[in-house]
């Protein structure tokens, strides 16, 4: 990308982004546009590189994984969407507007879960309401609404830590589906999970994916994981973390973990990615 | 050979229940089947049942006893024999020095009596409580401030670091000048050496939230004003009780030594009176006073913590718990038996 093109989008022009020819997919438009981010962490003896010009687009309603070994930048890249870190190059566009320092629209889902241990339950499902300064008695409606959607709406006043680690990352995407978010974040979610935990929870996010619609972008460094769930899978690849291809996943819907696994398709998915990362990718952190 | 190892226990407990076990299961051989036979009938009740049978009846009842009730015996009778020991002394030595727990239990019955002992507790403890609320305000404000605004730490660190130094007697004749003598002066001495506990805890306990729950308020949107009410301040609470256990002990000193310096007041103002005129049982009814009074406020904050904050201490044992989970101390050790 050239340097007045990228002055001309910081100056807000809302300049066609142009990325994969597959974008023009139709009856998907573009939800979430990257142009250009790079992100560069200085330290002591080493500047790390963790974003070097990454540009693409999620479509509306997609479920989209980002996957690469660690270090590759996907969940900086994550934290940039929602404004927890600042690009230094680069914009985001949200449904064609730029974005500086997150949106109301989305909503956050962490690896390490984070519940609010003096709130029960329902009061931690409030917490993005309160900041959106919705009404207390709707507040509340909205948060056993969506407890009711993830199965715990009978453990709504229990305080988080009596809940083991699936139910609380289960109140953790609660939590953010809340405020009813136009693009649900998912940076590692089941990361911290056991390996049935971990695959229950992908079989009920798939479920609540296509229940919802909500577009969903997903970082892991689980490839089975990122196959299962995802339409599009973006590979990234670290010094400099860079996104280097993003791939179509075309296994039928909606996938049970079973029938997917063994799917020809998946096999090959899944050979090809491990090829490109390298072997890093399954090393855990 | 793991397996031997691991059943070893199992024959050993076989024999034990097959005692009362034989004469119903009496089978012809006792070939090498009969183990196997015998295996399922040994449940480990019975053994416990005649185990427990045995402390009641037999001449091991009152070791038994002894063995279950061991640390309450060790702390009674620890006490005891002090409480011996220094009623013996009395004997020996000048009651001017050593009074003994029988002259003490007297003078705290008089003491009472007259009033004179309840009046000066309710003193210094409205006196604990009013220095420790100013402390609270002040400490948890300005730790709060601190580590919310970073004008404000930059500012005000030469300042708490200069103060947390200073020797709190120090300030003692500070507070006379300002305050002149009387409760004023002892209330707010209280609060001045209590307020740097918790300030300097409450300070690093929003510092300990920034690493742990930083991203939630960015991530749902909160403001810096609801982060500080919604994430920061409850989030501080556990630190917080921590100063407010320092404040507490370092409090009680300086509620006694306001007693004793500023005027003659409340508990302090009297163990000065009685030292003064060498009442030593007196003073030592006061002393022991004075001790209940600190025991009583450390139990209430306690009671205050487990009341209303029960995360608290639910959160770390949970910690523990999910390493046991893991099989650590519990189910690890059967399990480790079988595996060397």
């Amino acid at each position: 990308m050239t340097d007045d093109r990228q002055a001309a989008m910081r100056g807000g022009a809302p300049a066609p982004i142009v990325t994969e020819t597959f974008d023009a997919a139709p009856g998907r438009g573009a939800m979430l546009e990257y142009a250009g981010i790079c992100k560069t962490f200085p330290g002591a003896g080493r500047t790390v590189v963790a974003l070097h010009q990454v540009t693409f687009t999620v479509r509306r309603g997609e479920f989209l994984s980002l996957v690469g070994p660690s270090g590759c930048g996907k969940t900086t890249l994550l934290r940039i969407t929602n404004g927890l870190e600042v690009a230094d190059e680069g914009t985001l566009a949200l449904e064609g507007s730029v974005l500086s320092g997150g949106s109301q629209d989305m909503a956050y889902v962490f690896q390490d879960i984070n519940l609010l241990p003096w709130r029960s339950v329902v009061k931690n499902v409030e917490l993005g309401l309160e900041a959106r300064r919705v009404p207390k008695a709707e507040r509340r409606e909205r948060a056993m609404g969506v407890l009711e959607l993830v199965g715990l709406a009978d453990v709504a006043n229990a305080p988080p830590y009596t809940l083991s680690g699936g139910m609380q990352q289960r109140v953790g995407v609660a939590r953010a589906l809340a405020v009813q978010p136009k693009v649900l974040l998912m940076d590692e979610p089941f990361g911290q999970l056991d390996n049935f935990t971990r695959e229950a929870l992908q079989v009920d996010i798939a479920e609540l994916w296509e229940k919802l619609g909500t577009t969903i972008v997903f970082v892991t460094h689980d490839v089975d994981e990122a196959i299962f769930l995802s339409d599009r899978i973006a590979l990234f690849l670290p010094d400099p973390g860079r996104l280097t291809e993003i791939i179509d996943v075309d296994l039928p819907r909606p996938r049970t973990g079973y029938d997917v696994r063994a799917h020809r398709h998946a096999i090959e998915l899944r050979s090809y990615i491990v090829d490109h990362l390298g072997v890093g990718a399954r090393r855990p952190r | 050979m793991p397996e031997p190892v691991a059943r070893e226990p199992a024959p050993a407990r076989a024999s034990a229940g097959n005692d009362q076990n034989q004469p119903g299961s009496s089978g012809p051989g006792r070939g090498p089947g009969a183990l196997s036979a015998r295996l399922p009938a040994v449940p480990p009740m019975p053994l416990r049942a005649a185990r427990g049978a045995a402390a009641r009846g037999g001449p091991g009842g009152a070791a038994a006893w002894l063995a279950a009730h061991r640390d309450p015996i060790a702390k009674v009778a620890a006490v005891a024999v002090f409480l011996a020991a220094w009623q013996a002394s009395g004997a020996f030595l000048n009651p001017l020095f050593v009074s003994t727990p029988g002259k003490v239990v007297s003078a705290l019955g008089t003491l009472v009596g007259n009033g004179q002992l309840p009046a000066a507790f309710l003193r210094s403890l409205l006196e604990m409580l009013g220095g420790l609320v100013v402390a609270a305000v002040a400490g948890i404000g300005i730790g709060l401030l601190m580590g919310r605004v970073r004008l404000a730490e930059r500012a005000l660190e030469p300042i708490v670091a200069f103060g947390n130094a200073t020797p709190s007697i120090a300030l003692l004749p500070v507070m006379e000048v300002w305050f002149g003598i009387g409760t004023a002066a002892r209330v707010a001495f209280i609060a001045v050496i209590c307020t740097w506990p918790l300030l300097v805890n409450t300070y690093a306990g929003v510092q300990a939230v920034r690493g742990r729950y930083r991203d939630i308020g960015a991530a749902f949107g909160f403001g810096g004003w609801q982060q500080t009410w919604k994430i920061y301040l409850p989030g501080t609470v556990p630190f917080i009780f921590v100063g407010i256990r320092i404040a507490l002990a370092v409090g009680a000193v300086g509620m006694i030594l306001g007693g004793q310096e500023i005027g003659q007041s409340g508990l302090g103002g009297l163990t000065a009176d009685f030292g003064s005129y060498s009442e030593t049982a007196d003073l030592v009814a006061t002393i022991v006073t004075t001790t209940a009074l600190a025991m009583l406020l450390f139990a209430a904050f306690r009671r205050l913590q487990h009341w209303r904050f029960p995360w608290i201490a639910a959160t770390s044992a949970g910690r523990r718990e999910s390493l046991g989970r893991r099989g650590w101390p519990g189910r690890g050790a059967t399990g480790r038996r079988g595996s060397p």
